[in-house]
Order: C-alpha cells, then structure tokens, then sequence
C-alpha cells in the first residue's frame, strides 16, 4: 500500500510538507467522501489513493459509495449529459426518484463525519439529511454550459452545502458559498504515468506493429467528433508533405456508445490505406498500453473541439512530451503556448506547429521538459490531496486569508 | 543576529463568480471585485512560473484575449509595489482603462470560452525548515529552497514590510549589515524574469560576494 513518502523525490516536497502540517492539525479528525461507484473514473481512482494515504497520516478517513438501481443511474446519466450541455427528457417522477433513492441511502449511511466530501450530482441530494459537520460538494465535470432547467435542479441541493469545488474557473456558479477551483490530476506512480524500460516500450510497439522508424504523432482519446479525429488526419497528411512520419490514434472502442462505433468507421474510412496510419482499439484498462505510446511518441496532440480538462494532455506532459492542444476547455489550464505545448484553433495551426516540432528536436525536448515540471508544480495527486485539506482547513478558518502553520 | 528563516507559500484558488467578456465588463468586475481578488490578479501574477508577454492577469488578458495591445502595455505598466493599498491600485487600474476608453473605440468581446475570469486566493504560508545564518549558508539555501519560497521573501516580502525592500535584502542590511549585497538585490527588476529565472539571478549576485570573500585576506 502507498504512502506519502512513495512520492518523496517526485512530487514537489512543499506539497508533501503541506499535506503532513495538514494532516497534523486535522489529525483524529473524520472525512468522509461519497461518490457513486468504486470502479472505474477519476473520481474513484483518486479516492482509492487518497483514502489510505491520508488514514496513514493520522485522519479518519471513510469511502462511501451510494447504491441505486439502474432506473436510478439511467436518471443520474442524463444529469450528467444535460449538466455538460446535452439537452435529455426529464419528468418530475424522475427527480423525485433521484431524492428517494438519497433518502435511501442516508438511511443506511453514517453521514456523521467532520467533513463530508459529496463528488459530483449523483448523490448532491443528500445534503437534506446532513447531520453535522462541513458539507463540501465537489463537482468533477464540465458544467460551463449545462442545460438551465437540470442546473437549477441540481443547484438547488448545492447551494445548502458550506462550499463547492470546481475543477476549472470557466465551471464556477453564482451561488451563496465559497467556491474553490481544484484542478484534476494524474498518479505519477500508476500504471499509466509510472517509468518504463525501453524494452517494455518496444514490446508494445511490436505487438501493435507499430514500426520505428519515423517520429510518431499521437493522439490518444474516445472516438468522439470533439476530439475531431478526422481534423488529425488531415493535419498529418499536410505534415507528411514535408516530413515523412506516422501517425497513431488510438482510444478505446466504447462498445456502449453507437456514434463511437460509427465515428471509428468514419475514421478507418478516412484514414484509408495509408500504411503510416496507425488506427488502435484498446479494451478499457489498458493503461500500460497508453502509458508506452505516449512514451513513444515525437509529438502528442490533443486536437479537441470541445473538452473538459483533458487528462490525456497531462500524461503526454508528464512523459516530457512536446503536446498540441485545442485551445479549448481545460487544456488552455496546462498549455502556455510556446512554453509547455502549443496551442491551436485550426488544422492548419496542428499541422504547422507538429512540423515545428518535428524540425527543432532543441525546441521540442526544452518544451516537454518545461512540460513535465509544470505537471509536477501543479497536476500531480499529492497537489490534489494537499488542496482537499487545504480547502478543509481554509473553511474552519474562514475569517483569515493568509494562515501560518 | 537573527537567522534567515525561509518560509514558502501555497495557494488555492476561489472563483469571484464573476466572468467578463468585454472591457467594460471587466471594468465593473474590477470595479466591484474584492481586495481579495484584485491582489491575486496583479501581485499574485509572479507565482507563475513562467514569464508571459504582460505583468498582470487583467493585461495578459486585454492583450491575448482582446488583442488590445495597447491598452495591455499601458495596464502592464502599473507597478503594484507603487501602492501602500489594494484600493489605490484599483483606482490606478480604473483610471488607465477609463482613460483609454476616452481616446481609443472600444476592443471587440472576447471570443467565447475566452472570457476572463476573476478569482481570489487562500493562502498558507509555513517554515521550509532550512535557516541560514551567515551569507555562504543563505546562498546553499537559495538554490534549493522551493520556488514559492523565492517569491514569499522576493515579491510578497515588499508588502510585509509597509512596502519597502524585499525580505532577502532587509536581512542582509539589517541582520548582516552586508550594504552593498543588499542594494544590488534592491535593484533588481522584478518584472523581468520569472521565479526560477529570478533565483538565478539572485544565487549568482549572493555567489559573487562569496566568491569575493574567500579570496579577501
């Protein structure tokens, strides 16, 4: 089982200084998180780390999940769709379903904790039966432009809480309470993100065929329009006039998703018989798989019309890679352009900038390791456990906005 | 004597609930915003790690975002340090804008998704452990402290101390009576280079002296 001092000599030592101060102050204290599902997601990824690392520094930490029949999660579903923008049906039985079910759950939930950690709208809800203690909702995706009927449903439960927390500014509300912007972030010690050989590399490149011999751009990602696959496409064939290269994309097949399995047509169809493009399905959890592409390749892009924080971005940047984003959503959060990436609005601007990267190795290596150290300042998991306490021990002192430990 | 005692810092973020998308919602934000939030968008705007085109968040983002350069340099050359309270480098600010929106038509919106943003910060501020005694100790100390350590003492010092010197070259006067090696600090544009950038400059000035005392008999 990890602890803090796994990440001594990765992450930045003041964040794991902060966490142990933090935790000695909230030392014997209870915090609670509740979320919807164990497995699979960020959400759960992080809280898997978290809560044992931090039950190490002394905190009483507990991880509750809420259950629900699938009426249920097809309900909590389409919130999700409709607070990210995508408009759904919903009838007044369907909300009344999503309280009972909350009202279920608090019935056999101990909700006594000094803080309550509630992740996203699945289980907001139950702030109706709080008992005591700081009630914090964190909101982990995109509610920049969320249908206005859903939000105010939704707002209605997360204006009672004591503070919210959003990942990116552009998501912050008008409401009644603090509202902290956390960013996400990635586990440097996690299969997706931890060092690997050369031989470990290579095997992967031959078990996808993957000759190389020439600078590989890669974008790894759903296959989703946002991510605009086919814009990538023609960015590489504009590059490939000038610079013989490959080009891989490769994301999951997302057998749960119809317009994946159409788009993946799309882009097979596109892509057509260019031996130098590289189209890969991988079966959900093959992180070791991502982790040795990324690691393989020249330049990374992350050519999306539309995204929320782009974790994919952050990996690519941790492995020192010189990235290419969209200058959209949350990517703008990690790219200064120039500096630690590039950052474009056409596929004009891809294909312009891959070649500048391609044709100054200086440049490009100075670029992702200006990469890799802002991901370490600022998107690595201990940043992310040191602001949940931070944000725990700012709301107990909320009069004051420097504090001395 | 009192020793160096190297403290560092460490932000979260709040947002202000308030976005603007034009210059003159920017001005009402600006406006209206709390202290809170004005002294992380100007003085705060040193943290970053590196150096953009302008010296503040409000000019990064009539200069980006707007592309209203002109406006940007004028607001990129208000120097927080010129002012003893928030409230007089709001008014500054104002008054830059109001007068440029006097003279010059108004900039276009800024595109969609690129509206700023007004936030506000919660600080922590703790010891690194590291203390220095004498100008060699102070010298291994500031290549490896942490860069928020770097920008505590070099740009948040000048408001603890009523706005005067930073807390590096109060020390070296005060506590050491090194004169000399605390006017060049003084000196130092603090504008012009980024954190990492500015420890750079500040470890070669301190490496220098050090240098120079061990060859004096």
């Amino acid at each position: 089982m990890l602890q803090l001092s796994d990440y001594s000599g990765i992450s930045p030592k003041s964040d794991l200084q902060l966490i142990s101060r933090l935790a000695d102050k909230l030392s014997s204290k209870q915090f609670l998180h509740i979320n919807s599902t164990k497995e699979g997601g960020g959400v759960a990824e992080i809280l898997g780390r978290m809560t044992p690392l931090l039950s190490k520094l002394g905190i009483v930490v507990r991880w509750e999940v809420i259950q629900g029949d699938q009426r249920f999660f097809t309900i909590t579903k389409k919130i999700h769709n409709s607070l990210q923008g995508l408009p759904e049906e919903f009838t007044d039985d369907m909300w009344k379903y999503h309280e009972a079910i909350n009202e279920k759950n608090a019935k056999t939930l101990d909700l006594n904790a000094d803080v309550v950690f509630i992740h996203d709208p699945q289980p907001v809800p139950l702030i109706k039966f709080r008992d005591k203690g700081l009630w914090i909702w964190r909101c982990h995706i995109d509610v920049a432009n969320p249908v206005e009927e859903v939000w105010n449903r939704i707002s209605a439960y997360a204006g009672k809480y004591d503070a919210a927390i959003f990942s990116v500014s552009k998501f912050a509300k008008q409401m009644p309470l603090d509202e902290f912007i956390i960013t996400p972030t990635i586990d440097p010690l996690s299969e997706k993100n931890n060092d690997l050989t050369a031989d470990e590399i290579n095997e992967v490149a031959s078990r996808f065929k993957i000759p190389l011999d020439k600078p590989i751009i890669l974008q790894v990602s759903r296959f989703d329009r946002f991510k605009d696959p086919k814009g990538v496409i023609r960015a590489y064939r504009m590059v490939k006039k000038y610079n013989d290269c490959r080009l891989v994309l490769a994301g999951s097949s997302a057998t749960d998703d119809p317009e994946g399995e159409a788009v993946i047509r799309e882009v097979t169809e596109f892509a057509g018989s260019d031996p130098d493009i590289h189209i890969l399905l991988l079966p959900a959890f093959r992180d070791k798989d991502i982790n040795a592409l990324q690691r393989m390749a020249t330049v990374v892009l992350q050519k999306s019309l539309k995204e929320g924080f782009g974790l994919t971005v952050t990996e690519a940047m941790w492995k020192g890679k010189p990235v290419i984003g969209g200058n959209v959503g949350g990517i703008p959060t990690q790219i200064i352009d120039g500096v630690t990436g590039f950052l474009v609005n056409s596929e004009e601007g891809s294909a312009f900038r891959i070649r500048r990267i391609l044709n100054n190795p200086d440049m490009a290596s100075k670029m992702g390791e200006n990469a890799r150290q802002y991901v370490r300042n600022h998107f690595l998991i201990t940043r992310q456990i040191r602001d949940y306490l931070f944000v725990w021990y700012a709301m107990l002192n909320k009069s004051k906005r420097v504090m001395e430990l | 004597m009192k020793p160096f005692i190297f403290k560092q810092c460490t932000n979260i973020l709040k947002s202000a609930q308030r976005r603007a998308g034009t210059i003159k919602e920017l001005l009402h934000g600006i406006k209206e915003v709390s202290d809170a939030s004005i002294f992380h968008h100007t003085y705060k705007y040193f943290l970053k790690e590196h150096i953009l085109e302008y010296t503040n968040d409000f000019s990064q983002w009539v200069g980006e975002s707007l592309e209203e350069h002109t406006l940007a340099e004028h607001l990129s050359s208000v120097d927080p340090y010129d002012f003893t309270a928030v409230s007089a480098l709001r008014e500054e600010i104002v008054r830059v804008i109001d007068d440029y929106l006097a003279h010059f038509p108004e900039p276009r919106p800024a595109m969609k998704g690129n509206e700023f943003y007004f936030n506000e910060s919660a600080t922590i501020v703790f010891p690194t452990g590291i203390i220095a005694h004498n100008v060699a100790e102070f010298l291994q100390a500031l290549k490896y402290v942490d860069s928020s350590s770097i920008y505590y003492h070099f740009y948040e010092g000048r408001i603890h101390g009523m706005h005067g010197p930073d807390d590096f070259s109060l020390w070296l006067k005060e506590d050491l009576n090194e004169k000399e090696l605390s006017e060049k600090l003084v000196h130092i544009d603090p504008f012009m280079y980024d954190i990492e950038g500015m420890r750079r400059l500040i470890v070669q000035i301190v490496e220098q002296k050090v240098q120079k005392d061990m060859e004096t008999l």
